[in-house]
């Protein structure tokens, strides 16, 4: 073995020169930045590493429906970075709420103060889906204080090398459900009315009599004159459990498309209640079950900037000050580049960098309406102000579109 | 408007406190610092040659939970960058900020933590400060409403915070760097860039630029910028230790 | 310097705060500061040196002009935390045949203190220090890296003799917690010599206690950086425990407000009437 290697070796001097896939692996950063910043004489474009322009998300695709025993479920793939999303609705019986009573006539004082002030919350209502808006905007409150909206995210063994199996669940997957279910409340994606079990009890006259001086509200009801019989016997839960099967960076954006996706494709079957039974009983005829109708479709972009010095944090030179950063800017926009913000950060990319951006944006009216933000967060650096932000809102714009078709064919 | 509330080094076992209260948000927060500590179970194949910063967030009436986790991975790589992780006996240690909530009402699931959070980045700004640890420059933050009417709200309390259409929270380097930005609700981006005017006005005040390139503070609508409140509270406490050096010079 | 400069992170030294550079000696920087170099591309060229000192913790610049130093006093009262040459109060915890394992602060690893780094010690004639027993040492090493741990010494390793300062075991007496602050502002105004320095360190406390109370016999006192003074009147006969009592409370009254000259002066006087011992 031994003579046999040596002749080898002799023949073919050890090479300097290292293939790529280890030079990634040892000079990561000095990797990326070759690649981002080619020699001027070699006339190449700079791209990242996997072969993208820095403002280039991966390819997405989504699949509805795949899970049969979910009201509703997704599977979104970002790349590499695959997210299954299912959606598990149940019933929660009215009955069951401790505090129902006292939040329900709660509710109702507080909708009669927002009607006050209706005239001039008109003014300002260009933003929203109008009418449902303010008609909406205290039955919101059920969802938010019934917590009628449960997602939980988990980051399965394996997605990635250092999940070992029986950790509990990393900071990581604990911020993302609360981003997930912040997200949900601020766009207010689901309809509170969707959720709801009415009953309208036939027109009996004493009975219905009867059970308003049982009851302590009769005097809020009495106010609302034409809802007066009709009553909430239930409301659905959506359990909204996200997995993320395979993790290679930005999983944020994943989450949350298969979270939308699987709102979409959620139905759910035709509830009543069952006077005789005292219950409330489901039908099991699909065509009588409906679908969910969401308001909007918020789409998340997720950003990370690379630093051409990978030092400048810490290494003695004076961090410039916001004005003298922006000469520098001025000046260096022929010359050589410093920063690259990076779009749709992949596992390695998001290894390298400690500046991160995420834009949820909106579009109503399916598209043709303005452009709304609903979250812009920015965080781990000082590369990102206003300027490079508004730059960040038109690609996120950009890629709504992208997104709403992907999620729109399935 | 009445000004924050502060002070410097109210815990004597920790390295560095601080303990700070907004009025207008109705915030209390004691923060403690600890550095640099050993770390146990710490990896030193994860970054061997820089400090590791940890923080820790105590609601006041709860038990922590996926909102607090969310807070503490802000404020963690906020600080990591300010942090010089690299300066003598800081490798490989680490800085364990404790941030506690006094008192206040319980925040519900999934409550976006924002009206809290300047209230929180201010604390621990003044304790790493008071634990001396190097930083490369210092910051401030605020949160900013806007209301149904399309007005900006400073500082709103709970329930103005509740009914606002979006909240921002906004924070700024010494040197004028936006740090950090977190905003809720539906905005566009015009709107977001009168945000970031106040609140760089309510942080750093009115702006004169002198001929010799110095930026005095001038006091406005905003009262005192809070960048002031900062250097105020450290002054005040150096003066008060040293005193005994300072009157007898 | 009637008014200090008191420096942020990231705020940078004015130039005429600097001591004047006639002395052929380079500039000494304390801890907190650095030399920070522009960035190159920097389009201002205010600065023609291209350097700035700036300042990486909050704290007051002071310079000394004889060393050509500048460095920053940062918050006096922390956590104690060992650095070599300290003179420290350490006590026993338990010992084992080569060391002594002791505590210098609370909730903080033990630190070891060599059987035989005492002052002529063999095998044979080590002292035999029991728990709770305590030591004036001084830190050798504190090591580095996870799970270092600081070692101490009564002798001046290089010569196998204790140094002037009283080095070894501590018997009889109290011992009191002070800040660190305080603590060094004590060592600093009881090495010092000369009595200008008093004023420097506004310390006038044990200079005036010495002088009432050579009466009882005087009394001895040991600094320890982590916090601690130990304080003993030998001599004292039956009003040694009072007059220990009262060195104790003066110095934690001061710690704890400050007190200018003459109400350290007060406090002193008071105190030692309400003990009631003769002066």
């Amino acid at each position: 073995m031994a003579s046999a290697a040596a002749p080898a070796a002799q023949s073919a001097p050890p090479s300097l020169s290292l293939p790529p896939s280890q030079f990634a692996r040892l000079q990561p950063h000095a990797y990326l930045l070759a690649h981002l910043s080619p020699p001027a004489t070699s006339n190449q474009p700079s791209i990242r590493a996997n072969g993208r322009a820095p403002s280039q998300f991966r390819i997405t695709s989504a699949n509805t429906g795949s899970l049969t025993h979910t009201n509703g479920s997704a599977v979104v793939r970002v790349g590499d970075t695959t997210a299954v999303c299912g959606v598990r609705a149940e019933l929660l019986p009215t009955e069951d709420i401790a505090s129902w009573s006292v939040s329900r006539s709660a509710a109702a004082t507080t909708n009669k103060r927002r009607k006050l002030t209706d005239p001039t919350q008109k003014l300002t209502e260009e933003i929203g889906d109008e009418s449902d808006l303010d008609a909406d905007a205290d039955d919101q409150s059920h969802i938010e204080d019934l917590n009628l909206l449960v997602p939980n995210l988990s980051l399965s063994t394996g997605c990635a090398p250092g999940f070992i199996p029986g950790a509990p669940p990393s900071s990581l997957a604990q911020s993302l459900s609360h981003q997930i279910l912040a997200l949900l409340h601020t766009t207010r994606l689901v309809r509170a009315e969707d959720l709801r079990v009415w009953y309208q009890p036939p027109n009996l006259g004493a009975e219905d009599l009867e059970r308003h001086n049982e009851s302590e509200q009769m005097d809020v009801d009495a106010e609302e004159a034409g809802e007066k019989d009709k009553e909430i016997k239930a409301f659905w839960v959506l359990y909204i459990d996200v997995m993320i099967v395979s993790l290679a960076g930005n999983p944020f954006d994943a989450a949350w498309a298969s979270v939308l996706a699987a709102l979409r494709d959620t139905k759910l079957p035709r509830a009543w209640w069952d006077i005789d039974n005292e219950m409330v009983v489901c039908s099991d005829a699909v065509s009588e079950s409906h679908k969910l109708t969401l308001r909007g479709m918020p789409v998340a972009s997720s950003f990370c900037v690379f630093e051409a010095d990978a030092a400048a944090g810490w290494r003695a030179v004076i961090i410039p000050d916001a004005e003298e950063e922006r000469q520098i800017e001025e000046s260096n926009r022929k010359g050589v580049q410093r920063r690259w913000i990076l779009a749709d950060p992949d596992g390695y990319e998001e290894g390298l960098t400690q500046e991160r951006a995420c834009i949820v944006v909106d579009k109503k009216q399916g598209g043709k309406g303005k452009l709304v933000i609903v979250k812009m967060e920015k965080n781990g650096g000082w590369a990102l102000d206003s300027e490079e932000l508004r730059k960040l809102v038109d690609i996120s714009a950009k890629r709504w579109e992208d997104v709403r078709q992907v999620i729109g064919q399935c | 408007m009445v000004g924050p509330t502060t002070s410097l080094t109210p815990l004597s076992r920790a390295d560095g406190s601080a303990s700070y209260q907004c009025p207008a948000t109705g915030a209390n927060i004691l923060g403690s610092v600890n550095a640099p500590i050993e770390l146990p179970g710490r990896r030193d194949a994860l970054k061997p040659e820089d400090a590791t910063v940890e923080v820790f967030i105590k609601p006041g009436t709860a038990p922590g939970g996926v909102g607090e986790r969310y807070v503490e991975g802000i404020i963690k790589s906020m600080l990591g960058r300010l942090v010089l992780g690299r300066e003598k006996s800081y490798a490989r240690r680490g800085i364990v900020v404790t941030l506690a909530i006094v008192g206040g009402e319980s925040k519900p699931r999934g409550d976006s933590y924002l009206t809290v959070l300047p209230a929180l980045l201010q604390t621990s700004l003044l304790a790493l400060l008071s634990a001396s640890v190097p930083l490369s420059m210092t910051f401030s933050a605020t949160v900013l409403g806007v209301n149904t009417l399309g007005e900006i709200i400073r500082e709103p309390a709970p329930t103005d915070a509740a009914a606002a259409t979006s909240l921002h929270v906004l924070a700024f380097s010494s040197k004028g760097h936006l740090l950090l930005n977190e905003s809720r609700g539906s905005f566009d981006f015009d709107t977001w860039e009168r945000i970031r005017q106040r609140a760089l006005t309510i942080c750093h005040g009115t702006l004169s630029g002198s001929p010799d390139g110095d930026v005095a503070m001038v006091e406005d609508v905003d009262g005192q910028p809070l960048e002031g409140v900062v250097r105020e509270t450290v002054e005040d406490k150096y003066h008060q230790d040293y005193a005994w050096k300072i009157d007898a010079a | 310097m009637s008014s200090p400069l008191i420096l942020l992170p990231g705020d940078s030294v004015p130039s005429e705060y600097l001591p004047s550079s006639n002395s052929s000696a380079p500039l000494r920087l304390g801890p907190g500061l650095r030399l920070l170099s522009q960035p190159p591309s920097s389009s201002s060229s205010k600065t023609s040196t291209g350097h700035v000192l700036a300042a990486t913790q909050s704290g007051i610049l002071t310079t000394d002009p004889k060393r050509n130093a500048v460095s920053l006093l940062s918050t006096p009262n922390r956590r104690y935390v060992p650095t070599s040459n300290d003179l420290v109060i350490a006590q026993v915890h338990h010992s084992s045949p080569d060391y002594f394992h002791c505590l210098i602060t609370p909730q903080t690893p033990q630190v070891v203190l060599g059987q035989l780094s005492f002052e002529g010690a063999t095998k044979k004639t080590r002292p035999m220090l029991k728990q709770g027993d305590l030591v004036y040492a001084r830190v050798l090493s504190t090591g580095l890296g996870a799970g270092a741990e600081v070692e101490l010494t009564c002798v001046n390793p290089a010569t196998g003799r204790a140094e002037p300062g009283g080095l070894g075991p501590l018997t009889g007496g109290m011992v009191f917690d002070v800040s660190t602050g305080m603590a060094a502002r004590l060592m600093r105004a009881s090495s010092s010599s000369a009595e200008n320095q008093e004023s420097v360190d506004g310390l006038v406390v044990l200079d005036e206690l010495g002088k009432k109370l050579e009466k009882v016999g005087g009394f001895e006192i040991a600094v320890g950086r982590n916090g601690k003074v130990w304080v003993d009147c030998a001599n004292g006969g039956d009003s040694a425990i009072k007059a220990t009592v009262a060195i104790g409370r003066c110095l934690s009254a001061i710690d704890e407000h400050t007190l200018s000259l003459a109400d350290q002066k007060k406090l002193v006087t008071r105190v030692l009437r309400e003990m009631k011992i003769e002066t």
